[in-house]
């Protein structure tokens, strides 16, 4: 009985644990694990409809170009805009935000300014260009 | 009694491994399929604040702005009008409330090629815009 339980392990598992380690090996280089994507919301107001629209004073105004930012029109770092954004924020939430974007700027810089929006809780986007 | 149990132990893994190499090929070619949908080229900008979407919401439409201002969706590249007439088509199926525009653009893309994909699908009516945004980069 000793003797049975001696001969018991014959099976040859060495083939068999190679090939499991080498898919092993080949699912984790394959993997890559995938990008978590935001989608950030905008409104693109009529040209024609979004000129009256500008009269308005409770309207924050911010302007992206190639090189910089405007709030209002004055020129504005990076920095400096996301202060002054921050502290108009906390005034209202659901006040309507146009962004005018130069059409030589890149993409990034918009999508800086649209993420800033959303990290203040600015709902109320529009995105215009010039 | 010794024997009967050697006999238990002896047995044939390859159809086992048979299986398990079928199932990997299956997933392979599926998950392929699966990523031909983008087009991976396209380097999008990061927004670490942006909220994350959650799941597929039916009639989302993807279109894609490379660097060079070429639009496609589902990686055939088209021209401005050829997309206003794939959005208006869907606006003529489903209506403009439920059309959702993803766009995809590229971080370096000016937005002048930006400003074309979204003039098309507001001249199709469909006015609320999203852009699809990095928030985690996966690994």
């Amino acid at each position: 009985m000793a003797r049975a339980k001696g001969e018991e392990p014959k099976l040859d598992m060495t083939p068999m644990i190679d090939c499991v380690f080498q898919l092993l090996i080949f699912f984790i280089i394959s993997l890559k694990p995938e990008d978590v994507i935001a989608h950030l919301d905008v409104n693109r107001p009529q040209s024609d409809a979004a000129a009256p629209q500008n009269q308005k004073t409770d309207l924050l105004q911010i302007g992206v170009y190639e090189n910089g930012y405007t709030l209002n029109d004055r020129q504005v770092s990076y920095g400096s805009l996301e202060k002054m954004m921050a502290r108009l924020a906390d005034v209202s939430k659901t006040q309507t935000v146009v962004i005018k974007c130069a059409l030589e700027s890149p993409h990034r810089m918009l999508v800086e300014v649209l993420d800033l929006c959303s990290k203040l809780g600015l709902k109320n986007l529009s995105v215009m260009s010039m | 009694m010794a024997r009967n149990k050697e006999y238990g132990i002896n047995m044939d893994m390859t159809p086992m491994i048979d299986c398990v190499f079928q199932l990997m090929i299956f997933f392979i070619v599926t998950f392929k399929l699966d990523n031909d949908q983008i087009n991976e080229k396209i380097e999008l900008a990061k927004s670490p604040n942006g909220p994350k979407i959650e799941e597929k919401v039916p009639g989302t439409m993807i279109v894609e702005v490379d660097d060079r201002g070429l639009l496609s969706i589902g990686r055939v590249p088209m021209n401005e009008e050829t997309l206003f007439g794939i959005v208006k088509q869907a606006v003529g199926r489903i209506g403009n409330n439920n059309v959702q525009i993803l766009l995809r653009a590229d971080r370096r893309a000016k937005h002048v090629y930006v400003k074309r994909a979204m003039d098309a699908c507001t001249r199709a009516g469909v006015w609320r815009i999203q852009f699809a945004a990095l928030k985690k980069k996966g690994g």
